[in-house]
């Protein structure tokens, strides 16, 4: 497992590098992962960053470590109160899940733990912080997670302490068909160590099939913590730890049974169109039964659907690699057919870097080799988003007398990922059904109507009495607010929309009436106002104050709700001052051109400049009133 | 005497409230989370001539999509007398073009409507309408809608002093609100709050409530009943006198709505009441309209209409009322006779010398379709006649005013878009008239307008089986009880009951004078064939020379109680 170790990619010489995997190369998983902890406990001071980085590719993948009791720690003189401190940053719960296990091992170990989102790490105290651990997701286009921005302003501002004491490591998630790959974790571990902090394990970097290499990290951060920190006095810990762990966590960890990784089997109860006939999109409303799950969501919460590839595209990969379907590919130790695997594990529609990359030296493809290699970042981006793999291998198929066997094909092809969706409903009105709002996603540029694999898969292949495999994603960060009496600015294009139907529905049920405003894009009015009958309804019966559209297409020049922001400047600053909460649900472009509008609403209409605006805008996220589920 | 206990409908107080027509339209009209008005202002809008509708034939679907109804209106223009330059009717062509669905539908009252225009289109289509020099307003509403005259008569002379009494009313009648302008052609809003606008405002002839109910006027030259005048609330008839326009018989209280299972609504042909000179057409015809303002029942719209009022108070009682606000009384009628009630199709020469070509076009939908480009044909006629179009009163055009040498040139186009179907269809088509019905209609309960060929083409086979191939017969067919083909003066009137179901009507006259009778209640296809089949076999075998179909019916006994009329007069 060392041989991702060369001369050229860490600080070794050969020599070393020789002997090192000749000592460590039969080391198995587990004692590697415990080893590298020990070692990085050890060590005074941060290891050289090169060989963080390598170590932490050779980490990825290692096994859930049999924790070492407390005992087995032989040299610690742990000072009082030390504590492993665990945040997380994450939008989609996935960091969460793992920041969560990891405290709870932390606690089986007998540590002292404390699980802290980073939203409500307050800068200021990171001064006293000692060891940490840090789980941070990457969005947007590399952004870190909202939870993590104070932080990052922080880090990157003037104000900012040194943090010698501060030993501290990260687990990185990502997901390699994006850009910038796992840049927030990155930047968080250059920000920390560039202000004196070390690192005491090195970084790991998650592609979105994290868990196998997550639980690597968690192993050596609790090798290291076990050997450096005062195991806690026995029974009393647990509640002491748990106070902090419930205290932080806004949700109520769910019937943990269903997991992405064990999901649950919900039945289809209802798939219907909701755009008019001729609309250019295919949106449809799901009804899912959870019954019998146990599973409860609170609006704003996201779905994850897992979603097998369509035959017609395996057979029609296959044959373009002239594969039998039925050849036999081992993975994690059981022999499946590579029809099976390319069907229910792995990645077709979404392509990576590594995948293009790979399949070009597979196929030995050197058109395809070149091109690519001469892309900038951008231009790789692009070429991604607009091909899937049977584009690739169509466009660039196998040099003369190439074969590609069902292995390889399996391993360049990324584990296939689940998606997700925002909830559509209350429990308080559906009970134990979950409501979706799908878009069929054609695939941009390519030349056939190629689809999304999990949009397709809901809305053309499913149908009442049929079972798809779901998990809860909750997203405490885009609820209702506690004081059900705050003004709601509920923004969104297309599918966007989906959680304020869960959030109307709720506070319908509860008999709560917020002033709220509705304000919604997309590109006609005749055939794609999602859910209209119900807005309208709403509207009547007074629970929903304004409906605000912004249909693209109605007119000869575009219109889009950034546009309906700036008219209604005015309106919109009363609210806020009137204490609104402003909530953004769509469209990654549209959350953009959302915030420059409100920025320049500030502007106009509170005669601001565009720093303090910025400002403005930056401390209504801090007072969580501004909130953005974007995608 | 209207109740004044009972309660006024809710429309009254929607007139009431409206402010001479405004009530929120501009409101609905910016309102962009639907194609809807506010449910008032739906009531309030066919003032302005305009009708919100949806596609019935997508409600079901889109009702599961979770999307309101396909919310879109129906606007109708007046053409008062059915006259129309070339160039309105480009204009009109362009307009259904641009913002309707495409075609232009002629009614029964000579006028245009246009089908599928959206929300944000209304204002659009109706100023550019008002650029044409045709208007919409009072197309629809309770007021005076448009006037009828029988659009070909042989003497040109007569036709054109006529006209100009039927435009004269017209005119005379029209709303005076500017709420028309201010919304529709962006008139700059009457100055101040609602209240002053409300000063300054007035409708002398209707008031602030306008009237109870739909109020419908027609001429007709004899001895052509085209116009139906026996239909209406009030008509005038033309009485000539060697070749001179002496006056007018007036018939008021004709009507044909009604409603499946309430006796208390019926068909009612008008009474001749009596006989004004032309210069009285205007007093007698605002005295008739106040009596209907002051009387009619605002409690009960199904019995609002003139032909109520008149039943509720009898004719000594109308002449009283006449005579106080007209201050002179009528003289007695003087006689005429009708011969036909449907269109005189083809070229027809009138003493003037010019040239008229009467063209059939079914259900007045004109429409490019395959083997019949009618839309464009008409189109391409526009371009170069030099005379006016005519719509009449069976939905079809007349070509009119084409000089000898002209003639070739139409007759080419004519018969290059399919319009020649006047001198190839059956006398049974050609004398056949549909209502709109579906998909637009929203009160319809049967197929209408796309259902009537089919069946004529049934009937037709039977018909030539029985050697009645040349027979002429008027069939007409609503898809509901409001009659809006009029066909309870039909020969055969069909009226819509539920789906595949209709009301067989026998018996009314060839010339509009008498009523049919319902003869079979809620028949299906299968039954209304065979059921003429028989009829038509009799008919054949047995009848008079020169005897119509309604007459036949009525002489063997198989339809009575058909209420005669016209009589009166002879
Ligand atoms: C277009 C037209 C039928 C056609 O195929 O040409 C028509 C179409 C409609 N008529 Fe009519 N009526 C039309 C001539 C008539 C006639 C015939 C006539 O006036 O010579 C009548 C019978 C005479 C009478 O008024 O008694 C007629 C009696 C009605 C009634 C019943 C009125 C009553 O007193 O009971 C209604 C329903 C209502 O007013 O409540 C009605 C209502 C309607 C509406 C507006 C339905 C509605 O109220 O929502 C229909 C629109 C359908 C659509 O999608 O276009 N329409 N309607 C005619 C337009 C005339 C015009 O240019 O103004
Ligand atoms: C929190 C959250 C909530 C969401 N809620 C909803 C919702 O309510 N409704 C909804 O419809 N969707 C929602 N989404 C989006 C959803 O998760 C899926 O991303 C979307 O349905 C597409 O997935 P797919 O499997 O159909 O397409 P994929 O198979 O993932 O991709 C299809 C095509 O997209 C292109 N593509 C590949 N990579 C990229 C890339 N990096 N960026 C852009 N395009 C690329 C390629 O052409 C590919 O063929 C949400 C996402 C998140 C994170
Ligand atoms: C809208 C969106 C944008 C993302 N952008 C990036 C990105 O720019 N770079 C990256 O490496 N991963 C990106 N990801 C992938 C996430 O980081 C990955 O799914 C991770 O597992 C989420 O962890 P979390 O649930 O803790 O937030 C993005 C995910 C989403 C939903
Ligand atoms: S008769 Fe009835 S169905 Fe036909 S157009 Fe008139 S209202 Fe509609």
């Amino acid at each position: 497992m060392f041989n991702a170790l060369r001369a050229d990619n860490s600080p070794f010489t050969q020599p070393q590098i020789d002997s090192l995997q000749q000592s460590l190369g039969n080391l198995d998983e587990s004692q590697s992962a415990w080893l590298s902890g020990f070692i990085a406990g050890r060590l005074a001071g941060p290891p050289s960053r090169s060989l963080g980085h390598s170590l932490g590719h050779s980490l990825a993948g290692a096994a859930q470590l049999p924790l070492p009791v407390a005992a087995a720690n032989p040299n610690s003189a742990p000072a009082e109160g030390e504590r492993l401190q665990v945040f997380f940053a994450s939008q989609t719960g996935n960091g969460e899940g793992i920041a969560q296990s990891l405290a709870a091992d932390a606690e089986r170990a007998g540590l002292v733990v404390e699980l802290k989102s980073l939203a409500v790490l307050r800068p200021a105290s990171l001064k006293k912080l000692e060891y940490a651990a840090f789980v941070i997701s990457t969005h947007g286009e590399g952004d870190p997670p909202d939870d993590a921005l104070e932080l990052f302003e922080y880090l990157q501002g003037p104000r900012a302490a040194q943090l010698g004491q501060l030993r501290f490591c990260v687990l990185a998630l990502g997901d390699r068909s994006y850009g910038k790959f796992c840049e927030a974790g990155r930047k968080l571990e250059h920000l920390l160590l560039a202000r004196g902090a070390s690192v005491f394990a090195p970084r790991v970097e998650c592609d979105i099939d994290y868990e196998q290499p997550a639980t690597g990290w968690s192993a050596s951060v609790l090798s290291f913590a076990v050997a450096n920190l005062a195991p806690g006095s026995g029974q009393v810990l647990p509640k002491l730890a748990l106070a902090p762990l419930a205290a932080h966590l806004s949700v109520v960890p769910q019937a943990a049974r269903w997991s992405r990784a064990r999901p649950f089997s919900a039945a289809v109860e209802r798939v219907q169109k909701i755009t008019g006939l001729d609309s250019d999109k295919d949106v449809f409303h799901l009804e899912l039964s959870l019954e019998g799950s146990g599973i409860t969501y609170e609006p704003g919460d996201a779905l994850g659907v897992w979603a097998p590839n369509a035959h017609e595209l395996v057979d029609e990969v296959l044959r373009a690699l002239d594969i039998a379907a039925d050849a036999a590919v081992v993975l994690d130790d059981h022999r499946h057919t590579i029809h099976e695997v390319l069907i229910r594990k792995r990645e077709l529609t979404r392509l990576s870097q590594e995948t293009v990359q790979g399949y070009a030296e597979l196929a030995q493809n050197r058109e395809l080799g070149n091109h690519f290699a001469q892309l900038d970042d951008e231009q790789r981006r692009d070429f991604i988003e607009q091909r899937q793999f049977v584009d690739l291998v169509t466009d660039f198929p196998l040099a003369a007398g190439i074969r590609v066997s069902a292995s390889e094909l399996a391993s360049v092809l990324r584990p296939l990922a689940p998606r997700s969706y925002s909830i559509a409903s209350s429990q308080a009105s559906v009970d134990e059904q979950v409501h979706l709002t799908v878009a069929t996603l054609y695939a941009p540029g390519s030349s056939k109507k190629r689809t999304g694999v999990a949009s397709s898969f809901l809305n053309q292949h499913l149908a009442a009495g049929d079972e798809v495999h779901v998990f809860l994603e909750p997203n405490h960060r885009f609820r209702l607010p506690e004081d059900r009496t705050t003004p709601l600015i509920l923004i969104s294009a297309g599918t966007g929309i989906a959680p304020y139907r869960g959030f109307l529905q709720q506070l319908q049920a509860e008999g709560s009436s917020p002033a709220t405003w509705l304000i919604f894009g997309n590109p006609h009015l005749r055939t794609d106002f999602l859910y209209q009958r119900e807005w309208l309804e709403l509207r009547k019966s007074g629970l929903l104050d304004h409906i605000d559209c912004a249909f693209s297409r109605d007119q000869n020049e575009k219109r889009y709700v950034q546009h309906v922001l700036r008219e209604q400047g005015a309106r919109l600053n009363q609210w806020l001052e009137q204490g609104a909460r402003l909530y953004i649900c769509g469209g990654l472009g549209m959350g953009r051109e959302v915030e420059l509008a409100l920025r320049d609403v500030l502007c106009s209409e509170r005669g601001l400049d565009t720093g303090q605006a910025a400002e403005c805008v930056a401390e209504l996220r801090r007072q969580g009133r501004l909130l953005k589920d974007l995608y | 005497m209207s109740d004044e206990k009972l309660a006024l409908t809710p429309v009254e107080g929607i007139k009431a409230r409206s402010n001479y027509l405004r009530g929120t339209l501009l409101q609905s009209l910016a309102d962009g989370a639907t194609g809807a008005l506010a449910e008032d202002d739906t009531h309030v809008s066919k003032f302005h001539g305009f009708y919100q509708q949806d596609d019935r034939d997508y409600r079901e679907e889109r009702r599961r999509q979770m999307l309101e109804p396909d919310h879109q209106f129906m606007i109708r223009a007046r053409v008062p007398g059915g006259i129309c330059t070339p160039v309105q009717w480009l204009a009109l062509d362009a307009i259904a073009q641009k913002w309707a669905n495409g075609t232009i539908r002629l009614t029964t009252r000579q006028a245009f409507q246009l089908h599928g225009v959206i929300k944000r289109n209304l204002q659009p289509v109706i100023s550019a309408i008002n650029d044409s020099l045709l208007d919409t307003i009072a197309a629809c509403g309770d007021v005076n809608r448009n006037v009828m005259c029988t659009p070909l008569p042989e003497s040109s002379p007569i036709h054109r002093q006529v006209c100009v009494d039927a435009q004269a009313v017209s005119r005379h009648l029209t709303p005076h609100t500017t709420a028309y302008h201010e919304i529709w052609l962006g008139k700059k809003r009457v100055a101040g709050t609602a209240d002053t606008a409300l000063a300054e405002d007035h409708e002398p002839i209707y008031g602030a409530t306008y009237l109870p109910r739909k109020f419908k006027m027609s001429f007709a030259i004899p001895p052509r009943n085209d116009v139906d005048v026996y239909a209406h609330d009030l008509n005038f008839i033309a009485i000539v006198e060697d070749n001179l326009l002496s006056g007018y018989n007036v018939a008021v209280g004709g009507g044909m709505g009604a409603t499946h299972g309430d006796p208390a609504t019926y068909p009612r042909l008008a009474d001749v009441i009596g006989f004004c000179t032309p210069d009285q057409v205007l007093s007698v015809s605002e005295a008739i309209i106040t009596i209907q303002r002051d009387h009619g029942d605002r409690t009960e719209r199904k019995h609002a209409r003139l032909k109520y009022t008149l039943d509720d108070h009898g004719l000594d009682w109308l002449h009283t009322q006449f005579e106080a606000r007209a201050g002179f009384r009528l003289a007695p009628q003087r006689p005429f006779s009708f011969t036909h009630n449907g269109d005189r199709l083809g070229w027809q020469q009138t003493s003037d010398g010019l040239w008229h070509l009467g063209l059939f076009i079914q259900n007045g939908r004109v429409a490019d379709l395959a083997g019949a480009t009618q839309l464009s044909g008409l189109r391409e006629i526009a371009r170069i006649l030099q005379g006016e179009f005519r719509l009449t009163p069976n939905q079809n055009v007349v070509i009119s005013g084409i000089a000898d040498r002209d003639r070739a040139a139409i007759d080419a186009l004519v018969e290059q878009h399919g319009l020649d179907s006047w001198n190839r269809l059956s006398p049974l088509r050609l004398h056949s008239m549909a209502c709109v019905g579906f998909p637009t209609c929203g009160l319809s309960m049967a197929e209408s307008e796309r259902y009537l060929p089919e069946l004529v083409g049934q009937l037709e086979s039977l018909m030539a089986a029985h050697g009645l191939a040349e027979q002429a017969i008027t069939i007409r067919m609503t898809g509901c009880p409001n009659g809006c083909a009029r066909p309870y003066l039909a020969e055969i009137g069909l009226v819509g009951k539920g789906p595949g179901l209709y009301n067989l009507h026998l018996g009314a006259a060839f010339n509009g004078t008498r009523l049919n009778t319902l003869y079979r209640e809620s028949v299906h296809e299968g039954d209304i064939l065979s059921v003429l089949d028989g009829l038509f076999a009799m008919f054949a075998t047995t009848r008079n020379d020169g005897e119509t179909f309604g007459d036949f019916l009525h002489r063997t006994g198989v339809v009575t109680a058909g209420t005669e009329q016209g009589k009166i007069g002879q």
